[in-house]
């Protein structure tokens, strides 16, 4: 029997892991993929040798992921998709396919750290093969040693820009544009967090020099606002529009290109945490995240969650928010431990780098003047604008739930994990009104964690 | 060490990827970037965001449909075909 289910194997999952296994706990560490890390350690197979160069600090992801592998109290799924989850009368039931079997967890004793996926907007042809997100190109880098395509246009917002474009020159690609949305003054504000915060920093000049030794140089201010396809159907080439500071467009030019790595900042994957009924609230960015506690203990009593889920802040304040987590489930089942003062410190003061993050990348209203009536907005179900307008001027929809159960947008295999909070935008500027919490809430439920086939259902225990 | 070779197929195509590569970054390395047509309007669509949260990249995995490319490992003797609609 074990003390404590984790769901999740990267930063904040290995740290809670380490945490509660230290303090006694016998743990169950949940992880998706075939090998711990998360998306930020991400790695191929052993047999493709040393994979440093491709990370700016895997030194303390080995650290981690060795530690975990070691301790004989720590047992790890990999692999392992929840596709159900349900709460009652204190004990979650979380339905997994392991190799192909179905198997049953109980628990009253959970940490979630489900992570994030990159936050994407929708705009004419994102949806042509070729036009990818940055955290998508990475993957394929990191995870399987194949890199996208030879010209790479890095764009969108956000600190995560840099690694993708250092990455993809290490993998011997070319850079044609690295375009920043924002200004890189707004970072001025929040000089203090910086020199607190020295770590981020030295990653930062890591990244950049390699960039600049490529002679990329990123520009600010500019942002890709249509892509186009060749004959073949795939990627040939993109807009990159000069904006200003609301993201309207002033400027247009066309540029050649095989891949665009498009990203803005990134998305909380809050399904299984909301399946659950921990309480979801929305966060000054706009994105959804589950509530914590001080001991990172969500509204469900014994559910505690760490690292993205919380809010997006990076590794460092996921591995802070696990530790914790991990200290204070391990204090739930009964082990002598507390979270101590200088956790809680750690933890603060990566907050504060990740507040002035969120305040110096934001994603402005002026995007939405780049879609057009025929621009698909939700890419399943290939539901356009101009379905939606007709959903609200026709149909009489009121709110994007009702706009979307007119038009199916949000309703496909995805379960508008892409296209939800885009929808919840378009509709509330098209009504004019400004987008509530029970809008951006609504528009993260998912009944099913991972769609399986029911063939892989009746095959289960 | 270095990875070994795997052979699989692509539409009745020979193609070789590397252990522990999925079936989408293995199609990707060979330049096949259009893994299934849409339903309705037919259009291509390949790899989008490469960890398993769009469902954009769905293949035909030994006459099994909506399988995720990104995050499926190649296995030697595996078929993949293109995804037309919802199920081929």
């Amino acid at each position: 029997m074990h003390n404590v289910v984790i769901v999740g194997g990267g930063p904040a999952g290995l740290s809670a892991a380490l945490a509660a296994a230290a303090a006694g706990a016998p743990v169950l560490l949940i992880d998706s993929n075939p090998r711990l890390g998360g998306q930020y350690w991400r790695q191929p197979d052993e047999s493709f040798g040393d994979q440093s160069t491709q990370h700016f600090d895997l030194e303390t992801g080995m650290l981690l992921i060795n530690a975990v592998k070691a301790r004989k109290e720590i047992e790890v799924w990999s692999g392992a998709n929840i596709w159900s989850a349900t709460h009652k009368d204190g004990v979650n039931t979380l339905r997994v396919l392991l190799n192909g079997k179905e198997k049953i967890v109980n628990t009253g004793n959970l940490i979630l750290c489900t992570g994030a996926y990159d936050r994407t907007l929708p705009f004419p042809g994102w949806d042509i093969p070729g036009v990818m997100t940055p955290g998508g190109v990475q993957s394929l880098i990191k995870g399987h040693g194949v890199l996208a395509g030879k010209r790479v246009v890095v764009a969108g917002s956000g600190p995560f820009l840099l690694p993708v474009a250092a990455g993809v020159v290490k993998a011997g690609g070319q850079v044609v544009e690295l375009l920043e949305a924002n200004k890189s003054r707004r970072w001025i504000s929040s000089l203090f967090v910086i020199l607190e915060n020295l770590s981020k920093i030295k990653e930062g000049i890591y990244y950049i020099k390699t960039i600049s030794e490529a002679k990329v140089r990123a520009r600010f201010g500019y942002a890709v606002v249509a892509a186009h396809a060749g004959g073949n159907g795939e990627l040939e080439s993109v807009d990159v529009a000069k904006i200003n500071r609301n993201f309207k467009v002033k400027k247009v030019r066309n540029v050649r290109c095989d891949v665009a790595a498009i990203g803005w900042g990134f998305t909380p994957d809050t399904t299984l945490a909301g399946t659950l009924g921990c309480k979801q609230i929305v966060a000054k960015d706009g994105s959804v995240v589950v509530s914590a506690d001080t001991n990172q203990q969500s509204s469900v009593t014994g559910v505690f969650v760490a690292g993205e889920i919380t809010g997006i802040g990076g590794s460092e304040l996921s591995m802070a928010e696990g530790v914790i987590a991990g200290l204070s489930a391990a204090k739930f089942v009964g082990c002598q431990v507390e979270v101590s003062k200088a956790h809680k410190q750690r933890r603060a003061k990566k907050q504060r780098f990740a507040n002035a993050l969120i305040k110096s990348y934001p994603v402005k209203d002026g995007w939405k003047s780049w879609v057009h009536s025929n621009t698909v907005v939700c890419r399943c179900e290939e539901v356009k604008v101009s379905d939606l307008n007709y959903a609200i001027d026709e149909l009489g929809a009121t709110d994007s739930r009702t706009a979307k159960l007119f038009t199916r947008c949000g309703m496909g295999m995805c379960q508008g994990r892409i296209c939800g909070r885009s929808v919840v935008d378009l509709v509330a500027d098209h009504l004019n009104v400004s987008p509530t919490d029970t809008d951006r809430i609504s528009a993260v439920n998912r009944p099913i964690i991972t769609p399986i086939s029911l063939g892989q259902l009746a095959a289960g225990e | 060490m270095s990875p070994a070779e795997i052979k699989f197929y692509f539409d009745n195509q020979e193609i070789t990827g590397f252990t522990g590569q999925s079936v989408g970054a293995a199609l990707l390395a060979n330049g096949d970037r259009i893994l299934r047509k849409t339903r309705f309007n037919e259009k291509g669509r390949g790899l989008f965001c490469g960890i398993g949260v769009c469902f954009d990249c769905l293949v035909v995995i030994d006459g099994i449909a909506n399988q995720r490319a990104c995050l499926i490992e190649i296995k030697s003797g595996m078929k993949v075909q293109t995804q037309v609609g919802s199920d081929a």
